[in-house]
């Protein structure tokens, strides 16, 4: 792994993030864009569950609105956030807040796109495993989120 | 001002909070979760007023079924933010970005209140009508804009802080 985070890190793109003062905050702004889009999301399906907001839709049709925003929030915080990861490539390799975070990423989107798909698609969000299932897939997101808040701190 | 500021820097919990190993990370991770419900919820909104997102439903549905949260959601940022203000307000003042924020922040509330008071007012003509009208989408386009504003002059404010 290490020899691919070291060319990642040593790439044209890594450097010219690394080297430049604004280039790093830049993408943090689109970073933080897709993840109030993707969090908003995200609770907002997950809320749903609870009969908490939107109650006039059923589940599956809010789960099918939000999905494509769902997906683009997900595609812009993906690519920025490899790009920030590039431009500190090394350090971030070894760092434990960021191992965290990228575990709790993977078993989010596996999640996401398998448990909690199957369920958003049915009509039995309100039951008993429907709420596990919500809870779930907020405290894996929240994980991600506070893995990242984390790794400049550790 | 500036005196004020800096009576403000000296109060206890002031400076607890700047001095305090996890005062910041805390109150910084808070404002983010914040900013998910507060401005996911209000992107989902924008989205839903340029007419391109839950179109099937009525706007005043989004709009009242989303506002509760999304008024929670802003107290959350409103008490977060304020507190990480207070933990260094002499320097925070002095933040050309944090100026900007403030202003871009007064806007987006002007914005609010102006479609509220306008073309909100008429939404039971133009509830599930396909197109929503331009005075909607101007409101969703202008949030959206300052929105992008605000956060980036948040992240600013952060790595262009003044000395001192």
């Amino acid at each position: 792994m290490m020899p691919i985070v070291q060319w990642l890190g040593h790439s044209g793109v890594a450097q010219a993030i690394h080297n430049s003062s604004w280039l790093f905050p830049f993408i943090e702004i689109f970073h933080l864009l897709a993840l109030a889009l993707l969090g908003g999301s995200v609770i907002m399906v997950d809320l749903r569950f609870f009969g908490l907001v939107m109650t006039d839709k059923e589940l599956p049709e809010l789960s099918r609105d939000v999905q494509p925003w769902l997906r683009l929030s997900l595609a812009v915080i993906l690519t920025s956030g490899f790009l920030l990861f590039i431009s500190e490539a090394a350090k971030m390799y070894s760092n434990e807040a960021f191992r965290f975070k990228m575990l709790s990423l993977a078993l989010a989107l596996i999640f996401t796109f398998t448990i909690h798909a199957r369920f958003t698609r049915s009509e039995s969000g309100a039951s008993f495993s429907g709420k596990l299932v919500a809870l779930t897939s907020m405290a894996l997101w929240a994980c991600v989120g506070l893995g990242g808040r984390a790794i400049g701190f550790v | 001002m500036t005196a004020w500021f800096e009576w403000l820097a000296n109060t206890p919990m002031s400076v607890s909070i700047r001095e305090s190993l996890w005062g910041y990370p805390i109150i910084e991770t808070v404002h983010v979760l914040g900013l998910c419900l507060f401005l996911g919820f209000t992107m989902l909104l924008d989205l839903r007023l340029l007419g391109l997102s839950m179109k099937r439903t009525p706007a005043s549905e989004v709009c009242g079924k989303l506002e509760p949260w999304m008024v929670g959601g802003f107290a959350i940022m409103i008490v977060s933010g304020g507190l990480l203000f207070y933990g260094d307000p002499a320097k925070f003042y002095g933040s050309i970005f944090m100026r900007i924020k403030f202003a871009m922040l007064i806007l987006a509330g002007v914005n609010v209140l102006i479609f509220k008071l306008g073309t909100y007012r008429r939404v039971k003509d133009w509830d599930l009508r396909d197109k929503t009208p331009s005075g909607a989408k101007i409101a969703a386009g202008l949030s959206l804009v300052l929105w992008f504003g605000i956060v980036a002059a948040g992240r600013a404010i952060a790595y262009f802080l003044p000395p001192g």
